[in-house]
């Protein structure tokens, strides 16, 4: 299966926020609860958390990059080696992946 | 300015870390300055709008202060007389009324009464609008303080006019009152790469239109554009202009356009009487024969924390379209037409 994992929200007041820090490049294995990313909104930092254990894949910003609730930051697999869709389309995303489940 | 900003290269940042940046480019150039205030020291101030400073430039010159505001501007202003440059932190607008008589008979008098030997380089940087915080933490009281000779006073909207009017105040000569909106600090935009200033005393013209001129600042620029956006659906082209700085106002910017479009709505989030549309509408009819004015501000009651009650209180998109509606005698729903002329 491949997942997206996605900006969490809705979050009071907060639209957009920005990539602070990755921890994980692509073929990092990601147990329930690891720290995958590290977002900064308008006054905190928020944790984002693997709420299952995957593998992270593509990772589509850097840090620096501004993001919208609800926007994908990266793709995870179930196996390492699972064929990533080869669009970058939001829609056609959507419809070949689910959300990765976060903590 | 007279037109839209030219594209510049820039950065996107949040608002409170285009004031920071300010602070940080000032105090590194001016040794003399120094921040004070309430929660400005180590923990980056209450929208963390002074994060870093602390750590960079240590607590002589980043000072946390009491709750005592006429003791903290008198401070700021005595120390500013005494020959060094302060930025005095007064967290919500509505205590900046504790420490008004030091800056609104010392240290906006100052030069005068001394024959300019004297002057009191002090930014008093507060934090107005309503937020769900109540009738004593909500109130927008920026026109008060227009009518006080030797006071400049500057509102922004934007991260990057957050970024060039700071540092255009800290710059001044004599005191200058910098006010941000609570709910501009979830904003983020771009801010100018290079060392930039938003001159005093000078709009902006946010959108460009030719049917009706709209002026506001600060954080009710957001009903206002929003209205705009929903008037241009119906065929009404608005002007929409940002004051950026209430005192000195940019009347030739507001003039010209009103000249244009012969007609004119203010919209602010503090009150009517005696309010910064008043004032603007008076200064431009003296200048320009119009008729067709209207304002839209705050309705006059104290703003509740309940938010249902809160937002009854302020100005939002409907009311600044009703407004345009019965100043250019069109009506919503009509469809796609231009104004009667």
């Amino acid at each position: 299966m491949i997942y997206k994992l996605q900006v969490p929200g809705p979050i009071a007041d907060v639209e957009e926020i920005r990539i602070l820090e990755w921890h994980g490049a692509a073929g990092t294995l990601y147990a329930e609860n690891d720290l995958v990313v590290e977002l900064e909104t308008y006054k905190a930092v928020i944790e984002v958390r693997a709420g299952q254990a995957a593998y992270l894949r593509a990772v589509l910003c850097e840090a620096g990059d501004w993001r919208r609730i609800g926007e994908t930051l990266a793709l995870l697999s179930d196996s390492v080696d699972e064929p990533l869709p080869t669009t970058t389309n939001a829609d056609d995303l959507s419809a070949l992946t689910v959300a990765f489940a976060i903590v | 300015m007279t037109s839209v900003d030219t594209e510049v290269p820039s950065r996107k940042f949040f608002f409170r870390e285009a004031i920071a940046r300010a602070l940080v480019e000032e105090m590194i150039r001016d040794p003399r300055l120094m921040v004070l205030g309430q929660d400005v020291g180590a923990f980056g101030g209450t929208y963390r709008e002074f994060a870093g400073l602390h750590a960079r430039f240590g607590a002589e010159r980043v000072r946390d202060m009491p709750v005592a505001e006429a003791s903290m501007v008198g401070i700021g202003v005595g120390a500013a007389a005494a020959g060094t440059r302060t930025l005095v932190s007064i967290t919500y607008m509505d205590f900046l009324l504790l420490g008004l008589d030091p800056l609104v008979n010392y240290a906006a008098k100052l030069r005068y009464k001394t024959g300019g030997q004297l002057r009191a380089p002090v930014v008093v940087k507060t934090t107005a609008g309503a937020k769900g915080q109540g009738v004593a933490h909500s109130q927008c009281i920026e026109a008060w303080m227009m009518a006080v000779p030797g006071l400049r006073v500057v509102a922004p909207f934007t991260p990057g006019d957050a970024y060039g009017l700071l540092k255009t105040a800290l710059r001044e000569d004599g005191p200058v009152l910098y006010i941000d909106h609570k709910r501009l600090f979830q904003t983020a935009g771009p801010v100018p790469m290079a060392e930039t200033f938003v001159p005093l005393g000078c709009a902006r013209i946010v959108r460009p239109g030719y049917d009706v001129t709209l002026v506001s600042h600060s954080y009710a620029l957001v009903p206002t554009l929003a209205a705009a956006e929903a008037l241009a659906a119906e065929g009404i082209s608005c002007e929409v202009i940002d004051l950026r700085s209430l005192a000195p106002l940019d009347l030739s910017t507001l003039c010209q356009s009103v000249a244009r479009t012969r007609a004119l709505v203010t919209v602010e989030e503090g009150q009517l009487t005696c309010g910064v549309g008043s004032e603007v509408a008076f200064q431009v009819r003296q200048e320009v024969a119009i008729d067709r004015v209207a304002r839209v501000g705050a309705v006059p009651a104290p703003v509740s924390s309940n938010p249902v009650l809160e937002a009854a209180c302020l100005p939002d998109a409907d009311r600044v379209q009703a407004a345009v509606h019965a100043v250019l005698g069109t009506r919503s729903g009509d469809g796609p037409h231009r104004a009667k002329l």
